[in-house]
């Protein structure tokens, strides 16, 4: 088997057999979760709940150090902040609005929308790869972090290592040749695909129960969550 | 054995709602940098997220897929008695349930209530430590966990009323309010139930104290045995119910108006009607409808600032009325303390923390960062809602050689009526 021929099944079978898998295993997660049960809350409130849930979310996605009620949070784990919000921000962007992404998205569900720049996606790539190493030393060296952190969380940090870096260096024509880096690009996302429902790395799900049980809970009380 | 009943109170106890959480959790260790026992000892099991591990290994191994397959290939362990002795240290004795460390969760996830639920499984393997079950089964046999018998009780409500010369009214029938303090009050800060009954006696409140419904502590809540924390409040809600009152007045007490106000609809039956308020909440009314006028810069002169109970202010939202009382008592020389409000932190001893003796250090070791907060400000009087972090101000500062003077709002308040 030559690389052309990995490359036609990575794009294809595997891809659409991880996909199948993702999207069947975060199902399964949530249905679970779902039917666990949900105590009704009795309590009579004291503010509104669905204030305290907006600026929860709020809270949540714009932790930045000028913001009065975060200022401290922020102070406190700046490097966890500055890399982790780094990340999330570089791969939210690349995976939405680089051009070769726009063109699987496009595969997918028949629509696209303009990509940004190549030069800036470029950038913000090799932003969210340096973030990871930073994130990776911080783990390897922070007591508590090396405490919480077992051989899965490892896993988590390759997996989303691995495409990253295959995607920086195929894009850069680097080292290797056109149809291996793809291949290897796309057979480590299919991994990264299977490997999201069974890890903590499907928390993009239950952020959502989690920043509105906490932010319904502050508003309830009247206290900024 | 013990584990078994441990592991059997986490089953029944994970719904949606805990399942949820410990799901979100992407173990940043944000959480570590907010816990003042973190912070002040150093000690990475003292992180939040790490306080939770029963829970979450039991939940895990029990219910997902991951769990299971880790357990089979020896990836994590079972839990064992003595994993079990070690976390009844780490979350009772370096714990306050302070819950500051679900503010900065950047997933937002509800530690706190979190590490109650492990509490609840500890204390159902017999895991609670020695002093703090001591003073729950004084409680439950006695009635207080300070050991108070209702003779005892008697006595000292009668010494109060011609010590400070104060009306207590005791069990009367009719009344509107029934006002229930604590057993610290009562035995180690007697001028503050004096000085309440004499600001409820000022603004004509038709009220009382009730000999059956005597203690508004809840040191089954402490242990988070559900069991007696309700048994706990039932005595309460039961002299609510027989004297007829509309309304429930918790005193100076941070656990109880968590335990009463936000707890208890949700655990057991509260009468229908009874109005749960905290005594904070009372005095802001009286002083907002002119039931009570207070002296304007009574305390103005020396720095006074004010210390932020997690559960009444935190989580009880009672962040503005106290201000806005001290705003009037020392519009001056009021002075706040860096965090503050929901941000504030803990003094350390709650969460049944100052209860036993082998925390002692710990509980010093967070003090010296709050007495720094205090120093910053060159605060020279601090002033609080919570008879138990009173009871941690007083003895910390002592234990430190601070002149700094404590005082409750509500002493404040008394000693300010014109």
């Amino acid at each position: 088997m030559d690389w052309t021929e990995i490359l036609r099944f990575s794009r294809g079978p595997l891809f659409h057999f991880s996909l199948v898998i993702f999207i069947a295993g975060m199902t399964y997660r949530l249905v679970r979760i779902i039917f666990l049960g949900w105590e009704k809350d009795r309590v009579k409130s004291q503010g509104s709940k669905l204030s305290g849930v907006i600026i929860s979310y709020l809270k949540g996605l714009i932790i930045l150090p000028f913001i009065p009620w975060v200022r401290r949070t922020f102070k406190n784990n700046a490097l966890t902040f500055i890399a982790g919000g780094l990340f999330h921000l570089s791969l939210f962007l690349v995976l939405i609005f680089g051009e070769a992404h726009i063109l699987v998205w496009q595969s997918l569900f028949g629509v696209s929308w303009a990509p940004m720049p190549n030069p800036i996606v470029d950038w913000v790539a090799a932003a969210g790869i340096v973030s990871l190493i930073i994130l990776l030393i911080n783990r390897l060296t922070h007591p508590v972090l090396r405490l919480l952190t077992r051989l899965p969380a490892w896993i988590n940090w390759t997996m989303v290592f691995l495409p990253f870096v295959t995607g920086y260096i195929m894009y850069h024509h680097l080292w290797f040749p056109y149809e291996v880096i793809f291949s290897l690009h796309l057979i480590f996302v299919c991994l990264l695909l299977i490997w999201i429902p069974f890890s903590r790395m499907s928390h993009f799900l239950f952020y959502f129960f989690s920043r509105t049980i906490h932010g319904a809970r502050a508003g309830k009380r009247a206290v900024t969550p | 054995m013990k584990t078994a009943s441990a592991l059997n109170t986490y089953l029944k106890e994970t719904g949606g709602w805990v399942a949820a959480q410990l799901e979100a959790c992407t173990r940043c260790g944000i959480c570590a940098e907010a816990c003042h026992f973190y912070q002040a000892l150093g000690n990475p099991e003292y992180a939040p997220v790490w306080k939770l591990e029963p829970l979450r290994r039991a939940y895990e191994q029990r219910f997902t897929l991951a769990g299971k397959v880790k357990l089979a290939l020896g990836m994590e362990k079972r839990l064992t008695d003595s994993d079990l002795e070690h976390w009844s240290q780490i979350v009772y004795e370096a714990c306050t349930v302070c819950d500051k460390c679900a503010f900065v969760c950047p997933m937002g996830i509800e530690i706190g209530p979190l590490i109650h639920k492990v509490r609840t499984g500890l204390a159902a393997a017999g895991l609670v430590p020695g002093d703090l079950a001591e003073a729950t089964d004084k409680q439950k046999t006695i009635g207080s966990p300070l050991g108070v018998t209702d003779e005892m009780w008697r006595e000292r409500i009668d010494w109060i009323t011609d010590e400070w010369e104060a009306t207590i009214p005791v069990d009367k029938a009719g009344a509107e309010t029934l006002m229930v303090f604590t057993s610290i009050e009562l035995m180690k800060f007697p001028d503050n139930l004096a000085l309440i009954a004499k600001i409820l006696n000022k603004a004509g409140e038709n009220w009382t104290v009730s000999s059956r419904g005597r203690e508004v502590v809840n040191f089954g809540f402490f242990e988070a045995d559900e069991e007696l924390t309700k048994l706990f409040m039932h005595r309460v809600f039961q002299a609510a119910e027989e004297l007829g009152v509309k309304r429930l007045v918790i005193s100076e007490c941070g656990h109880a108006y968590e335990a009463f106000r936000w707890t208890a609809p949700n655990i057991m039956k509260v009468p229908e009607g009874l109005e749960i308020i905290h005594i904070t909440e009372l005095i802001h009314q009286y002083w907002k409808t002119g039931r009570i006028k207070i002296k304007e810069g009574a305390f103005d002169g020396e720095t006074i600032t004010f210390h932020d109970s997690c559960k009444i202010q935190r989580l009880g939202g009672l962040i503005k009325q106290p201000r806005e009382i001290l705003q009037v008592l020392a519009p001056t020389s009021f002075k706040e303390m860096t965090p503050n409000k929901e941000q504030s932190m803990c003094c350390g001893g709650g969460g049944g923390v100052i209860s036993i003796k082998e925390a002692d250090s710990n509980r010093y070791k967070v003090f010296e960062m709050k007495l720094e907060q205090l120093q910053d400000i060159g605060a020279q009087a601090v002033c609080m809602v919570c008879s138990n972090c009173r009871l941690q101000f007083v003895d910390s500062l002592a234990h430190f050689n601070s002149a700094v003077k404590v005082h409750s709002l509500a002493e404040l308040v008394a000693r300010a009526l014109i």
